[in-house]
């Protein structure tokens, strides 16, 4: 019985985390599209060495860290959302975020009756799992597993890959979520940023490839 | 450089207007007090313009000078210098630009900063930037060059009113070219925070070290050399298309985004020269005007 309260709250996480909760997080490549086209990424090997880099040095590392924070009942929500906003690396990436903390806290707030207001993704997640005691880091590994998982998606569609290729590139990704996590739960907000610039740069060639498949 | 030079070693010592002094004070090392930290290099520069384009303030301190060269155009320019030629474990510098209301002022560096080896901890540099209502400010400091065993933390943050103006840019050079040093091991921590009415608009907390360099396409991708461009400003988006069409040539790579107020360009690539060419065609047509004449391009 002693675990039946963190039982019920990794249940929900994991429910919100899922492909089928509607964030509408399949729709975007976080550049991974603009990175497949310029013909960087081209195998499932490449596919890992970029989400990779983006878990441990993006995108990944920087939520993970805004998450650990919007968790704790001492994050100050507005702050940590605004300076999420501020560090969105292109206008896309500022719409992927926020359209997806937006979904989710709409969803979120309907099944529990709270009342947030739209955030960015990590902060909007921080915040509303709150209640659900789920321990910090395996929240945090979730959540990078389900933003791993959506670039990792929309390789296997745009590369294409074998779906099977494409979950062996995700598991192969475990310890690097595992250890970000890690890091990321203790870590003050001083230790946020990275160099993801050839990540933030396929972010910004995205917006003037002439087809796109995806938002971002 | 002829011009307007401020006094030597000037003495203001608690006269920081824009709380300079907590970054410093953040426990960059903890080493005792001893004779070689009383060594390391200290400096401080401070510059501010007032209506009509006055100095209002000019105050040095340590290896920290900054000076106004005679100005040709209705832009003044503040040039910032650290005298030490370099920084190194335990040195902390704090560069300071004012423009209060209504008042241009390009603020830029004397030449590019070095980051030497370090074996004594961090090196600290602070930049502190504000523009009043109305104002309108650029910061552009030339390169910085990361030697091999670096330990850098600089934090450079803009407070601006509601209606200022700012253009600033960055670039991270990865090592001495002409001794085709190629780095192993580094540690950067480079913050910048651009504010607006007190509220963050613009944060890019670059980090670097030995792990990132060794990674992949989305990250460093084997560049040499790579840059931030930002157009903080009202309407800041317009310059987009402009922009964009400044992109090249194709040995840079390039791209850039408008959204909320922001013009951000990035670029990377596997020389400095070729880097800096596409930054100062990208600042020509974001500024429409020339680019200090310290620039060495």
């Amino acid at each position: 019985m002693a675990d039946a309260v963190p039982a019920a709250g990794l249940l929900t996480l994991t429910q919100w985390l899922s492909p089928a909760f509607p964030l509408g997080g399949f729709a975007y490549s976080h550049g991974l599209e603009a990175a497949v086209e310029a013909g960087r990424v081209t195998d499932a090997a490449s596919l890992q060495a970029w989400v990779g880099d983006v878990l441990r040095e993006g995108a990944g590392r920087s939520d993970a860290i805004l998450l650990a924070h919007a968790l704790s009942d001492d994050g100050d929500a507005v702050a940590l959302d605004r300076l999420s906003r501020a560090m969105a690396a292109s206008k896309e990436r500022l719409a992927e975020t926020l359209e997806q903390g937006t979904a989710l806290i709409r969803t979120t707030n309907a099944l529990t009756g709270a009342d947030h207001p739209a955030m960015t993704l990590p902060v909007a997640l921080g915040v509303a799992s709150r209640p659900l005691a789920v321990d910090p880091v395996q929240a945090i590994a979730l959540y990078l597993q389900a933003f791993a998982g959506n670039m990792v998606m929309a390789g296997v569609r745009f590369i294409p890959l074998g779906q099977t290729e494409g979950q062996a590139v995700l598991a192969a990704l475990h310890p690097a979520m595992l250890s970000v996590a890690a890091e990321a739960a203790a870590a003050p907000l001083d230790a946020l940023g990275g160099a993801a610039i050839g990540s933030d740069l396929a972010a910004m060639a995205h917006e003037t490839m002439d087809t796109r498949i995806f938002r971002t | 450089m002829r011009g307007k030079f401020g006094p030597e070693g000037g003495g203001d010592a608690g006269g920081a207007s824009c709380g300079g002094a907590v970054a410093v004070e953040r426990g960059m090392f903890d080493a005792p007090h001893s004779l070689s930290s009383l060594q390391r290099t200290r400096g401080r520069a401070h510059v501010g313009l007032t209506a009509g384009e006055r100095i209002s303030r000019l105050e040095q301190q340590g290896s920290a000078k900054v000076f106004l060269p005679r100005s040709h155009g209705p832009w003044p320019e503040a040039v910032f210098l650290n005298t030490s030629g370099g920084l190194t474990g335990g040195d902390r510098l704090e560069y300071v630009a004012e423009a209060e209301a209504g008042v241009r002022l390009v603020a830029t560096t004397q030449t590019a900063e070095r980051a030497y080896a370090s074996t004594t901890g961090t090196a600290a540099l602070d930049v502190r930037l504000r523009a009043g209502a109305g104002a309108r400010l650029d910061w552009l400091p030339q390169e910085t060059i990361l030697f091999d065993r670096s330990d850098l933390a600089r934090r450079t943050e803009a407070e601006l009113a509601t209606d200022a103006h700012l253009v600033m840019c960055e670039t991270i050079v990865l090592g001495r070219a002409a001794m085709g040093e190629v780095l192993e091991r580094v540690a950067l921590s480079d913050w910048r925070e651009v504010r607006r009415a007190g509220a963050p608009v613009l944060v890019e907390p670059l980090r670097l070290s030995a792990e990132t360099l060794a990674g992949g396409a989305a990250l460093i991708g084997g560049a040499r050399a790579f840059a931030t461009v930002a157009m903080v400003a009202p309407g800041g988006e317009d310059a987009l298309a402009a922009v964009r069409a400044a992109l090249g040539p194709q040995e840079v790579e390039a791209a850039a985004s408008a959204w909320d107020g922001k013009c951000v360009v990035r670029m990377r690539a596997g020389a400095a020269l070729p880097l800096k060419r596409a930054l100062a065609a990208v600042l020509d047509v974001m500024r429409g005007r020339a680019l200090p004449r310290v620039w060495q391009i």
